[in-house]
């Protein structure tokens, strides 16, 4: 009897225990080892089981197991993958430094296989390029552009020659979040379009979002493009940079204490206006055109479990035409930001951020001397916990504070001017958001992602608000003093995405998301202008909201060389602004009664294929798709093409590397012309030519079609120095695309109406010549 | 700021490249164009109306002949006006504008009738008229200044046309005083047409250069303005369209009832 007794209770025994078995962590940090740079998105795999995770922004990475011994890989694109044997009997911290992949000088494939792209994650609707892929993207006028870069993928169109922003699926230009280090960027180009505000050298990740945000992210309705700066090689010294015909840039960077503490410095400026100098025409000479950028970083590790982070960036452009005119435009940020590591299951962010973007035009005509002034200041308060519960779930809780600051215009003049000096109203408004979200690993296959973010915006006084009727005229105004609540918008972001594993090499997406927007950029010209007008809601102006579901297929062709990715989706939004015909938007305290409020709808389908291994890489994109909007006083209240709706948008790119020192890259684009409005007729006022238009955008600018070609030469290292020289052709066969048509009398003939087609660019060289030590 | 946008596009425009295109355009239903002016000067009464035209069409002003015009002041009186030599022009002698004064323009033409309202507003004394240098785009230009003192209190508005050697300068000026209110002012009127580097365009010596100076009502401003940024096929307005019209009943154009003061100036 009691031996039964003892066996039962051993056997009893040995199945709680069972039960009980302890699950513990492993947790660290995973770096590149060459310059302790941690790395984004490395994946964190467990051999023969499909467990994993995958580092975050930070490069830290948990995994909760039962104890016992397992074989985890480590690994990232470019990198050599680690695999290492580790006996799980405790919580464990596991720090990783990971190496280039050998390049072996003989044979110059880049890898045989690409690395296995990540099919179960349910986020869709994002690229993402990493250092590495960075390296490996064609030239534009002598740099790696990300931004330039970006619009070469499907969903993601560029606003065209001379023009500033870009439209992910058929947003508008503002609705895009740019978020440097977490700062928001207002104003992300250079030189009407031209460059962009990111020095490629110093970044280390861009991951952009065009549908299915995840709950962290919010304030814009289209898309989020979250760029992450190197931290600093904490290793060595490193100075790189480049010397080109329009541009120059230079990189330094190293460790403050090896392992502990490092900075960055990198700064570019242009030199356009010493050209223009060199101009025997007096109309041209005395004009300047330059633009910089300065970004700096520190960090410090602090202890084990703590890490701080410094980082500013500025940067303006200057535009003086003669002594008549000048007009500068300048983002400047900084953030600090603190990493805590509270357990191996939790890591927190907190982040304090400052934004600032201004433009100040300057115009001397006469006995006027006047200096127009706008701009828009943020101060943001961010804490994120992200809390490994499980091997199956990994939740993210935080919430973000922000206070907005806009001076839309300000006007000083001295004495003598004709102009009185005047100041639009100066805005404050202050957003909350909270959010929520879970990654779930609900089967083998099947991923969740689900979440939700809960904001409020409210508008906050001193100032004056009114009330309008239909016709914009003003019916009284409400006076505020300064802290009053005017009004506070309170709205409910869902996201959910989900991922299922059809195979080992394909999967289907789904997702919906929900994302408002409350700070409006108001544009009156042709391009997006920098002296656009940034308004945040009001107690007339509401929210925009956008909802939009899409759905995905994934596949990795030919053992990962290959992968193919076909996504389409349908997005509403509401509440989206236009204005009236002949509205005066840079001079009128009540904006609102300039403008006219209705909704917008987008569709489309997208096609990528991308080659990642090989001599020979690239993509070929396809995106087919549709924008509209219908607001009443516009087109007779019908539904019409909004500007940026463009019919095909095709990318074919492509990255040859011939032999150990030429590579050669080619980048063609061809898309349908923007929806634009030509007149249906004419008619004379005062004997003067006028012409008189029907319906809104309702025709298309000719197609847009160009080749760029770039071509890099290694030259011979000499110890740490390497150096190389870069060419590129913009519009390498001259195609004259239209920047704007617009209609005059013949000059010939004044009795006849004739269309005149501007285009800017072609044929435009660059050599850059880029070394580094 | 049409100057500004201007600006930047001539920069852009260093390495552009223009081309005259053939472009394929609608042709939409015909609308009647109606222009009336009441002002305070002799003959200075006047409705012309023509329609608009396709675009391969001839820019020759047709007038459509025909119409019942009238005219009432204050609700008061009606004035019927005459169709004169020329097709498409109608006026009266019957009376002069007067300041103060609002006046109602009733338009049929066939099954369609267009009704407009205009008030004449206090007239500002025009000053004089000079010519000043500026500099525009590096080299030095002669452009026509004007002077004048706008009274205190927001709502004045003035419309100025500029004759060069008896030729029509096509370049709108249009003013508020919502930066300028109650300021003694010297506007230099700088024409921005297409053709600004076109010789015969730049003032010499011994050119006459005529101004004619309107103060006009707030609709009327309106309607200048907005034509001056989205009608005139320069491309400016991100978005063309149609100007804001003070006429109801569907016609292009405007009534507008002002006080007119003119200045030559020979240049020396």
């Amino acid at each position: 009897m009691s031996k039964t007794l003892s066996i039962v209770c051993c056997v009893l025994l040995s199945c709680l225990g069972a039960i009980a078995q302890t699950k513990f962590t492993i947790s660290g940090t995973i770096r590149l080892k060459k310059t302790g740079e941690t790395i984004i998105g490395a994946t964190v795999h467990v051999a023969g089981q499909s467990i994993g995770t995958v580092s975050n922004e930070y490069g830290f990475y948990s995994l909760t197991l039962p104890s016992g011994t397992y074989s985890i890989e480590f690994s990232t694109v470019g990198l050599q993958p680690v695999q290492e044997e580790i006996v799980l009997t405790k919580h464990t911290i596991w720090n990783i430094a990971l190496e280039d992949a050998s390049q072996s000088l003989k044979s110059v494939t880049i890898t045989a296989t690409g690395k296995q792209r990540n099919l179960s994650t349910p986020q869709m609707g994002m690229e993402q390029l990493t250092t590495k892929e960075m390296k490996n993207i064609p030239v534009l006028l002598g740099e790696k552009d990300v931004l330039k870069t970006i619009q070469l993928l499907p969903g993601i169109k560029s606003a065209g020659d001379g023009n500033s922003g870009f439209y992910v699926r058929g947003g508008a230009a503002d609705q895009n979040l740019i978020l440097l280090d977490e700062a928001p960027v207002y104003n992300a180009s250079h030189l009407f379009g031209f460059f962009s505000t990111f020095n490629s050298d110093a970044i280390k990740d861009v991951t952009v979002y065009k549908g299915g945000m995840p709950a962290q992210y919010g304030g814009r309705l289209s898309s989020v493009l979250d760029i992450k700066m190197n931290d600093g090689n904490n290793q060595d010294y490193n100075v790189s940079g480049g010397i080109g015909l329009i541009s120059s840039k230079v990189n330094i960077e190293g460790p403050l204490q090896k392992d502990k503490s490092s900075f960055l410095v990198s700064a570019r400026r242009t030199y356009v206006d010493l050209f223009l100098r060199l101009s025997n025409d007096s109309s041209i000479k005395n004009n300047s055109l330059y633009f910089y950028d300065l970004n700096a970083k520190l960090n410090y590790q602090l202890s084990k479990r703590d890490r701080i982070f410094a980082s500013g960036y500025f940067g303006a452009d200057n535009l003086v035409v003669g002594n008549n005119f000048g007009l500068k435009w300048g983002n400047g940020t900084g953030t600090l930001r603190w990493n805590h590591i509270y357990s191996s299951k939790m890591f927190s962010n907190t982040s304090l951020i400052f934004s600032n973007y201004n433009y100040k035009i300057n115009v001397k005509s006469g006995a006027n001397d006047v200096n127009i002034f706008s701009q828009i200041r943020d101060w943001n308060l961010k804490e994120e916990l992200q809390y490994y519960i499980s091997q199956r779930h990994n939740l993210r809780i935080g919430f973000n504070t922000i206070y907005h600051t806009m001076r839309p215009g300000e006007i000083t003049s001295s004495q003598l001017s004709n102009f009185n000096s005047s100041r639009l109203q100066q805005r404050y408004s202050w957003e909350n958001a909270a959010y929520v979200s879970d990654v779930w690993k609900a089967t083998d296959k099947l991923d969740l992602s689900y979440g939700a973010r809960l904001t409020a915006f409210s508008i906050l006084g001193a100032g004056d608000f009114f009330n309008i009727d239909k016709d914009g005229n003003i019916l009284d105004t409400l006076h505020y003093k300064s802290g009053e609540f005017v009004k506070t918008y309170i709205n409910l972001e869902p996201r959910l995405a989900v991922s299922y594993k059809l195979t080992d090499i394909s999967s289907v997406k789904a997702s919906y998301a929900r994302n408002v927007q409350n700070l409006h950029l108001i544009s009156n010209s042709t391009s997006s202008s920098p002296t656009d007008r940034w308004v945040a809601s009001t107690n007339i102006i509401k929210p925009e909201v956008s909802d939009q579901v899409s759905l995905g297929y994934y596949k990795n062709l030919y053992g990962n060389k290959y992968e193919l990715t076909v996504e389409t989706y349908y997005k509403t939004m509401q509440h989206q602004i236009d204005y009236r015909d002949g509205a005066d938007v840079l001079n009128n305290d009540a904006i609102e009664t300039q403008l006219l409020f209705g909704k917008g709808r987008a569709y489309g389908i997208e096609w990528l294929v991308k080659k990642k291994a090989g001599r020979i890489t690239g993509w070929l994109s396809y995106t087919l798709s549709k924008t509209q909007r219908k607001i009443d006083g516009i087109n007779s209240g019908n539904w019409y093409n909004a500007r940026q709706d463009r019919t095909h948008d095709i990318a074919v790119v492509g990255m040859y590397q011939l032999n150990e020192k030429w590579s050669l890259s080619a980048s063609w684009v061809y898309y349908t012309g923007d929806a634009v409005t030509f007149p249906s007729g004419k008619y004379l006022i005062n004997n003067v030519v006028y012409y008189y238009y029907t319906e809104r955008n309702g025709y298309r600018m000719p197609a847009y079609h160009r080749l760029d070609l770039g071509a890099t030469k290694q030259l011979r290292r000499r110890g740490r120095y390497s150096s190389e020289l870069a060419f590129s052709l913009y519009n390498a066969y001259g195609r004259e695309n239209a920047y704007t048509i617009t209609f005059r009398q013949s000059k010939d003939d004044p009795n006849r109406t004739e269309a005149v087609r501007t285009s800017l660019f072609r044929f435009v060289p660059s050599i850059s010549y880029n070394f580094k030590f | 700021m049409k100057q500004l946008l201007y600006i930047v596009i001539v920069i852009v425009s260093l390495s552009a490249c223009q081309k005259v295109i053939d472009i394929n355009l609608n042709n939409a239903a015909k609308k009647y164009v109606i222009e009336g002016i009441v002002t305070d000067q002799v003959n200075g009464v006047r409705v012309k109306i023509s329609q608009t035209m396709n675009f391969e069409e001839d820019n020759t002003f047709e007038g459509v002949s025909g119409a019942n015009v009238t005219i009432t002041d204050n609700n008061a009186t009606i004035y019927v006006l005459q169709e004169t030599a020329t097709p498409g022009v109608y006026s009266t002698t019957g009376f002069k504008g007067l300041i103060g004064r609002t006046y109602s323009m009733y338009v049929q033409i066939g099954a369609d009738t267009f009704r407009a309202v205009s008030t004449m507003p206090r007239e500002v004394y025009f000053d004089s008229l000079g010519l000043q240098d500026r500099v525009v785009f590096g080299e030095t230009r002669r452009v026509p200044t004007v002077y004048y003192s706008d009274p205190e209190g927001k709502g004045n508005a003035y419309h100025f046309v500029e004759w060069h050697n008896g030729v029509q300068e096509s370049t709108i000026f249009v003013r508020n005083d919502e930066n300028t209110d109650g300021k003694s002012l010297s506007i230099q009127l700088v024409s921005f047409s297409n053709d600004s580097d076109n010789e015969e365009k730049k003032i010499k010596t011994w050119d006459t250069v005529t101004i004619e100076m309107q103060c006009i009502d707030q609709t009327v401003y309106k309607y200048w303005y907005s034509l001056d940024a989205g009608a005139t096929g320069e491309g400016q307005s991100a978005t063309p369209a149609n100007p804001v019209t003070n006429i109801t009943g569907g016609a292009l154009g405007y009534f507008s009832a002002h006080g007119v003061q003119k200045r030559t100036i020979i240049a020396n």
